[in-house]
């Protein structure tokens, strides 16, 4: 842990709200993109780092820098993503975004047709993913998004290396099964 | 010397992960030289790496946070705020004392209580006499004498210790 | 999709409140019902004897009841101790080396109340009675040797 960080947490398990903001500025996007790559859902997404943070303030006092700060936080921004993930299941109120939801440069893939084959890109994706056992849909967003090593995510995830791996290749294996056909077409 | 694929696949995965040491870097890449299934493979795995990424970096650039630090700074204070006074309040049910479920079925509770209660207290035991009387008196060791004084309305109980031990009297 | 916040523990506040009053109204009950029957009780442990002629200022009643009785010329309090008496507590009070009082308060009714008394010497029950006592009144025991003179224990009741 980087000792400015050290100080960081030190300040915010004593209640210090610009401690929380400097940790919530580090790591907004990353913890971002964690939900998103559950959720597929932008709106879905900034709640679930809003509850993120929140919960982190309250939980930090517990945190004795046993594991990495960021695998800590990691942990906690997949299980609330996937908590978040089961209870939209349930009532589902929002449809997936269109992939990506960026305008991209490129003239070709502005393209009505590109588009849709972004969007249902997407949603082949979050599909498969959901179809994913959790801890399997957890190793391969650790590593595809944030490119955590397997030592950072046996950390986060509280297993083996050799766990982290297994799950790494069945998870790849199934969505790559779904996705065959729209990876190929990507060529 | 050619490796089969079994041996190298898993490997493969390592190695796109960059979690390979030089050895097996060495040996990775000597097989995909040769075998256009493992590079195929591999491939595919890159593109599903790109797929699940790079979207996600764009869109988190874009996002606006700010508006979400505001929700949870809103939040941690009004949690401060509902300090002791909150505690006490929940503890107590104070904030759902008017809900049904709470209320009725303490109310209820009190009402058994009282009438099970106030039959008690008021339970009238068989009257004893108003004046003072001695109801028994016994010794296994010495003699007893009860005496009344009248004008003082004063009992006396007396133990007799041995022939000599009768007070002396006037 | 709006920020949820988690819902309360509705049904555990009820039950905590409902726990909580339950609890306070049985206490109330109990104290209620235990100060409504104490009863002070005043014991005082005299030594009366012929040796001298002092009578302890405290005593005058004792010996202005018991004179027309006794003619003891010295009354010395040796003990003063008031105690509150609740129905079915025995409480024991030492009176002198190796004797004790144990008085009991049976039951109390508006104007009388009744007592159990022993008198215990080296742990041997030397007299056992049951009295009535109105407010006020004075139950005198006596008779027990100690140095030149003879115990008397007056037992008085306030309600």
């Amino acid at each position: 842990m980087k000792p400015d960080e050290t100080d960081l947490i030190s300040r915010c398990q004593k209640g210090d709200q610009d401690a929380l903001k400097e940790i919530f500025d580090q790591y907004r996007e990353k913890v971002y993109r964690i939900a998103y790559g559950v959720v597929r859902h932008r709106e879905d997404a900034l709640d679930i780092v809003q509850e993120v943070f929140i919960k982190l303030f309250r939980s930090i006092k517990h945190f004795e820098g046993k594991s990495r700060f960021y695998t800590y936080l990691y942990r906690m921004a997949m299980n609330t993503a996937i908590d978040h993930s089961r209870k939209t299941k349930k009532n589902p109120t929002s449809s997936i975004d269109v992939e990506g939801g960026v305008v991209p440069v490129d003239a070709i893939e502005n393209r009505p047709d590109r588009i849709a084959v972004r969007k249902e890109l997407g949603e082949r994706l979050k599909r498969a993913m959901d179809k994913l056992p959790d801890d399997q849909r957890t190793a391969l967003i650790f590593r595809e998004v944030e490119g955590l090593s397997y030592q950072e995510m046996a950390e986060a995830m509280e297993c083996s290396i050799g766990t982290v791996m297994s799950r790494l290749h069945y998870g790849r294996k199934k969505v790559q099964e779904s996705l065959r056909d729209y990876v190929n077409e990507g060529e | 010397m050619k490796h089969p694929c079994s041996s190298v696949s898993e490997l493969v995965e390592k190695y796109l992960d960059q979690e390979v040491t030089d050895q097996e870097k060495v040996l990775v890449e000597t097989h995909l030289f040769d075998c256009s299934s493992c590079r195929d493979a591999m491939k595919s795995m890159e593109e599903l790496s790109t797929v699940m990424k790079v979207p996600l970096y764009e869109i988190a650039r874009e996002e606006d946070f700010d508006r979400v630090w505001l929700k949870v700074k809103r939040e941690i204070r009004s949690e401060e705020k509902h300090s002791w006074w909150e505690v006490f309040r929940s503890w107590f049910g104070f904030a759902t004392l008017h809900q049904k479920r709470v209320w009725i079925p303490t109310v209820a509770a009190a009402l058994v209580l009282i009438l099970v209660t106030v039959p008690l207290l008021l339970k009238k035991s068989p009257s004893l006499p108003v004046e003072f009387g001695v109801e028994y008196v016994e010794s296994k060791t010495n003699n007893v004498m009860v005496y009344e004084v009248e004008e003082s309305k004063v009992t006396v109980i007396w133990l007799f210790e041995g022939p000599e031990a009768e007070p002396t009297t006037s | 999709m709006a920020f949820r916040r988690s819902g309360g523990g509705t049904n555990n506040v009820m039950k905590r409140f409902a726990s909580f009053s339950t609890f306070l109204l049985i206490l109330i009950f109990l104290s209620a019902s235990t100060v409504f029957a104490q009863v002070q009780t005043r014991v005082r442990v005299i030594q009366a004897s012929n040796a001298g002629s002092t009578i302890d200022p405290s005593l005058r009643d004792v010996h202005d009841q018991l004179g027309s009785l006794f003619s003891f010329t010295s009354y010395r309090l040796l003990k003063d101790e008031t105690v509150s008496l609740s129905p079915n507590r025995p409480v024991a009070i030492p009176t002198h080396p190796g004797t004790a009082l144990e008085i009991e308060l049976i039951r109390k009714q508006k104007d009388v109340a009744e007592f159990k008394v022993k008198i215990k010497r080296e742990k041997a029950e030397i007299l056992n009675t049951q009295v009535r006592l109105s407010p006020g009144r004075t139950v005198v025991i006596g008779g027990p040797k100690h140095g030149e003179g003879t115990i008397i224990l007056a037992i008085t009741a306030r309600f």
